[in-house]
């Protein structure tokens, strides 16, 4: 049933997750909002399947998908640096303009740069583990990997975060 | 374990991912291991860095106030709802419902392919019983055009007594009868002349497949049906299709004055 009522009582509290994870995934406060308001149309249609389990990772769910199509629609080349073995470039040069980051002094903003440097498939399972608090179950499922993909994407995240020449400059 | 092989379970500790009893291994480890332990050190920091220096990002009240909007416009879109339990009720008997018109539609469909099914049956074996008497020499076992002879000997034959006409006036002239065959029944047999074309009419007592059927072709005869209340009239012949079926519900109607 798509009823607005279990929509507002089991999806709209997860709201603020949503855009969160859009906002990462973007990296754009405009983009975000469209793809949350596109992953609120979704969710209406289909929170009569939601019975039972847990809204926030299928929120989630389905605010992934919403972004990776509207990835596909805006940014393919985005994607297609994600896909399979080769990403192994430790930062997104599309996501960092090198002036800017030299004018950013706080340290709290380095750390953001470079997990908005890290390559999508990276940030994603990243924001969803340490922002989200997700297990790595709930990761899997949304991200729709296997739990070792989950595991080793996260090791490879933070090692790169762990090696960003972003961090260095300022540790 | 080396601790290369440690490297994900030291991780996965950290995210709390690991059973109690596998905890305590990996954390003895730690304590013996300086590099695990530095690593198991350095994901909580990093972990404690991310929690209080990258944002967690709110959804902008403009977004809310945007969700909600649609939201409204989809619940003004849909019907009023009742409280969540009646609506499990009405779902409930809706999916009973669906589930007793879903097996009344499959029961009709059924039958009326197997009704169907049967009717071609029937119309193929009415074809093959006249090939075979108009084959054979065994298209009239009673030549007569007198009704008045045909019915007795039929009726003698059979436990039944089969209505017979003769439309001679109206181009339909009788020319005899005989006994056949059909689904697993004699059957009374009355052949017809109509200009150069030789017609079979199948006489049974009403079976329970009713209504009449347009007329349909089979291997080039063309198959016409009529049921009367007490009989039905199963014509064949390489006649015109309109023709036959006119004439079959002739029969069906003279039929019933008998």
């Amino acid at each position: 049933m798509s009823d607005p009522t279990q929509f507002e009582e089991l999806v709209l509290p997860h709201l603020n997750a949503a855009y969160n994870l859009a906002r990462w995934l973007t990296r754009d406060v405009n983009d975000a909002e469209d793809v949350v308001q596109d992953a609120c149309v979704r969710a209406l249609k289909y929170v009569g399947s939601l019975d039972g389990s847990d809204a926030r990772p299928w929120f989630l769910t389905i605010v992934r998908h919403a972004f990776y199509d509207w990835c596909k629609r805006n940014r393919p080349a985005e994607m297609a640096r994600d896909d399979g073995t080769a990403i192994d470039m430790a930062v997104d040069p599309a996501a960092v303009d090198p002036e800017q980051a030299l004018l950013r002094t706080a340290e709290s903003k380095a750390l953001s740069d470079a997990v908005e440097a890290l390559p999508l498939a990276y940030r994603e399972v990243l924001i969803l583990r340490e922002l989200e608090e997700l297990s790595y179950k709930e990761i899997a499922r949304i991200a729709d990997i296997p739990i070792g993909t989950v595991m080793s994407r996260l090791a490879r995240a933070r090692g790169l975060l762990q090696r960003s020449p972003l961090l260095r400059a300022v540790n | 374990m080396n601790c290369k092989q440690l490297e994900t379970l030291v991780a996965a500790c950290a995210d709390g991912e690991v059973d109690a009893l596998r905890s305590y291994s990996v954390k003895r480890h730690l304590h013996a291991c300086a590099g695990c332990a530095a690593m198991h050190r350095n994901i909580l920091a990093l972990r404690a860095r991310i929690r209080s220096e990258v944002t967690y990002f709110a959804a902008p009240p403009a977004l809310q106030a945007r969700v909600r909007a649609t939201v409204g416009a989809m619940r003004a879109a849909a019907p009023p709802r009742s409280s969540p339990r009646s609506d499990r009720w009405r779902w409930l008997t809706g999916g009973v419902l669906a589930g007793c018109t879903a097996s009344v539609f499959a029961w009709m469909l059924g039958t009326t392919v197997l009704a169907w099914h049967a009717d071609e049956e029937l119309a193929g074996a009415a074809v093959a019983a006249h090939v075979r008497a108009t084959l054979g020499d065994h298209l009239i076992e009673v030549a007569s055009s007198d009704r008045h002879t045909v019915k007795p000997w039929l009726s003698a034959r059979l436990d039944y007594s089969p209505p017979v006409q003769d439309l001679a006036n109206e181009g339909f002239t009788l020319i005899g009868g005989r006994l056949d065959y059909l689904e697993r029944r004699p059957v009374a047999t009355l052949v017809y002349r109509h200009g150069k074309h030789t017609i079979d009419v199948f006489v049974r007592p009403e079976t329970s497949r009713a209504s009449t059927q347009a007329p349909r072709a089979v291997r080039g005869f063309n198959v016409a049906h009529a049921s009367g209340p007490s009989m039905d009239w199963l014509a064949v012949s390489d006649a015109e299709p309109a023709e036959l079926s006119a004439f079959v519900q002739r029969l069906a109607h003279e039929g019933i004055s008998q």
